[in-house]
């Protein structure tokens, strides 16, 4: 009886055992923590083929709440896909080690241009530039007709209740500063004063700051005018043919995300491989027709089908699109400034 | 053979061969360990100095304390205090005539009922949201239709404002303010309204004096499972809530994120936390009364496994 049961227990195991380790040699597995629907699936697929290994991709919706989890002690991601302040941030805080570029062949291709004018990290000492975007204004063209390009729309009474602008503290107070003349970085308590005072105005006629639902909500006929991200804001124009966008003149933020390693990193090789791997011309071009964001590599606009590259990121933007920098200490200004005018109730 | 009785024995056997202490033993630990210590922790954070990259540095101040004690903020706690206390309101006004309806019908048909109620926590509690999105849409059915017969005027919206959260929520909270009230009610002795009635109270006084008092325990519950939710609500809010839509969840979530401040949002927290436990004082002291003077009678499983 006793024998049975053992024999019955050994054979459980080992069937759980099987199951377990299952299909032949364990693959690699690269975790990759990175934004929604940031990279065509079809890449992924493709690179797990050439490297025999699995990707798992992990998303996150905001650089804070990412940076915050890897602060607490987060462990086990390979490739990370912060914006530059941030990737900057967590190099200066030893989070993501110093890049050996002779592993990343392709890096050489990524715009000069760019690196020189714009970028953080001119050398690539921490980070690759992954995709570039902008931030702008998306309104319903069936139901407004053309509008003018200023950020002034948002005064617009008519359209109170159906206006969003974002919940982001440093894009929705920069949307203030340009229309107030000054620069997105500006510390200046002044300029932050008169920019407070402008985003009270436009408070009144808003629905909602919002990061979530302004996409679907500008595509379902719920907003008629919002500002947003230009990758959501393309994509949801392809949708839905009522939808036109526009570029405020007084001046408009542009962001990079960058790919980085993190020093906890436990598939180097697999991860410098996959840098180098989206980093390539044609791969890239596949992932700008997907996301509807703009990579820093000249030579994928070649093979870029069926869309405009320059529709994605307006050359102009490279002289006069402004980049959003951490600014350390100073981040106070701005976080008391937000919080005025979330808190106000007039 | 009923499944609850089953149960029940299975529990009854191994009371009688295990002390009292060890039975309870798994459930202190797991409180321990996951509430009490993180919630001290989250007292103690809040006294702690915070540095500007996110982190919490050695050091100990009160000014945290302070700074969230600002004026400013008595607006957003007055808000969540408000809003939730009005969803209580609702949610009652709601699941005490749905407990007592099921709780009169046949017996055969009255877990079919109750399923009806809870079908909708089988839905992800964000799609339900979005839902609600599709539903309060300006360009929408149901605002055109409600324009149309005249009901509102054109220049009102039934999204993106407090009203809209208030709906989301009580809608999200109605089925846990039902099961513990029809539970209550299931139990209620109903020949005791037909006495009253006998005796010459009208129907409305019979279910005023006779039933209410009859099921408070349950009502209890449901001001518990009802308030405390939503006095930490943060989704809904955020979600369907406009421009001054925020409670205090909204203001511990975006410390503890951009503004990478967790003094803050722990002092914003604990402050919840003592808010929250207020009522929950009040209402234990009241329930430990009703306890004595109803007796045994009305004691029922179900119920002392919710107000847990």
């Amino acid at each position: 009886m006793k024998n049975t049961l053992q024999k019955t227990l050994a054979g459980a195991i080992a069937a759980l055992a099987m199951l377990i380790t299952g299909c032949g040699p364990s693959q690699p597995v690269l975790n990759v923590y990175s934004w929604s629907d940031y990279i065509d699936e079809g890449l992924v697929s493709d690179f797990e083929k050439q490297n025999n290994c699995k990707v798992i991709i992990d998303t996150f919706d905001s650089n804070e709440f990412m940076y915050s989890k890897l602060k607490a002690g987060a462990k086990g991601y390979d490739v990370i896909v912060p914006t530059s302040y941030m990737a900057k941030l967590m190099f200066e805080q030893k989070l993501i080690e110093p890049l050996d570029l002779s592993k990343i062949p392709n890096a050489q291709k990524i715009d000069k241009l760019y690196l020189k004018n714009l970028a953080f990290d001119k050398t690539m000492k921490y980070s690759v530039p992954y995709m570039l975007g902008y931030t702008c204004i998306a309104y319903n063209k069936g139901k407004l007709g053309k509008i003018d390009n200023s950020w002034n729309v948002f005064s617009r009474e008519d359209l109170k209740g159906r206006m969003t602008l974002l919940d982001d503290m440093r894009e929705t107070i920069g949307a203030g500063l340009f229309f107030t003349g000054n620069k997105i970085n500006c510390v200046d308590p002044a300029a932050l004063q008169k920019a407070k005072e402008q985003i009270l105005k436009w408070k009144k006629n808003l629905a909602k700051f919002d990061n979530e639902v302004y996409k679907i909500g500008i595509t379902s006929g719920e907003f008629l005018v919002v500002q947003g991200y230009s990758g959501d804001i393309l994509q949801a124009i392809s949708e839905a043919k009522d939808l036109d966008m526009m570029i405020p003149r007084e001046g408009v933020s542009i962001s990079c995300d960058d790919l980085v390693i993190p020093v906890t990193a436990q598939h180097k090789d697999l991860a410098y491989k996959f840098i180098n791997f989206v980093c390539d011309p044609k791969n890239a071009a596949r992932n700008m027709a997907f996301t509807c964001y703009f990579s820093p590599i000249p030579e994928a606009k070649k093979y870029a089908k069926g869309f405009d590259v320059d529709m994605l990121f307006p050359k102009s933007l490279y002289t006069t699109g402004q980049l959003i920098q951490d600014m350390g200490e100073k981040n106070k200004l701005f976080i008391d400034t937000w919080d005025e005018i979330k808190l106000d109730q007039k | 053979m009923d499944s609850r009785s089953v149960i029940g024995r299975f529990f009854s056997k191994i009371k009688h061969g295990v002390p009292e202490w060890a039975l309870s033993a798994p459930s202190v630990v797991w409180l321990l360990l996951f509430f009490l210590i993180p919630s001290l922790l989250v007292f103690a954070i809040a006294f702690r100095t915070a540095d500007p990259s996110g982190g919490i540095d050695d050091g100990w101040t009160l000014e945290t304390i302070k700074n969230v004690l600002r004026p400013e903020y008595v607006w957003v706690l007055w808000r969540t205090v408000w809003v939730s206390v009005a969803v209580t309101v609702i949610c009652l006004l709601l699941s005490i005539p749905v407990g007592y309806w099921i709780s009169r019908q046949n017996p055969k048909y009255r877990y079919w009922y109750l399923l009806i109620f809870i079908m909708p926590l089988w839905t992800n509690f964000l799609i339900r949201i979005f839902a609600w999105r599709i539903l309060l849409n300006p360009e929408g059915f149901l605002r055109r239709a409600l324009i149309a017969m005249g009901i509102i005027p054109s220049d009102v919206f039934l999204l993106n404002n407090i009203g809209a959260v208030i709906i989301v929520t009580v809608y999200t909270c109605l089925p846990f303010a039902i099961l513990p009230i029809y539970a209550a009610a299931e139990k209620f002795n109903y020949s005791l309204l037909e006495a009253a009635q006998d005796l010459g109270a009208s129907r409305f006084k019979a279910f005023y004096s006779i039933f209410l008092p009859g099921i408070r325990r349950g009502i209890i519950t449901a001001i518990l499972v009802v308030l405390i939710p939503s006095m930490g609500s943060y989704a809904i809010p955020d979600l369907v809530g406009g421009v001054n839509g925020e409670m205090l969840g909204n203001k511990i979530a975006i410390r503890a994120s951009a503004y990478r401040n967790l003094p803050e949002a722990a002092a914003l927290a604990a402050m919840l936390s003592i808010i929250i436990t207020i009522p929950i004082i009040v209402l234990w002291l009241r329930q430990r009364r009703v306890a004595k003077t109803t007796g045994s009678a009305l004691k029922s499983h179900v119920e002392g496994g919710l107000v847990k």
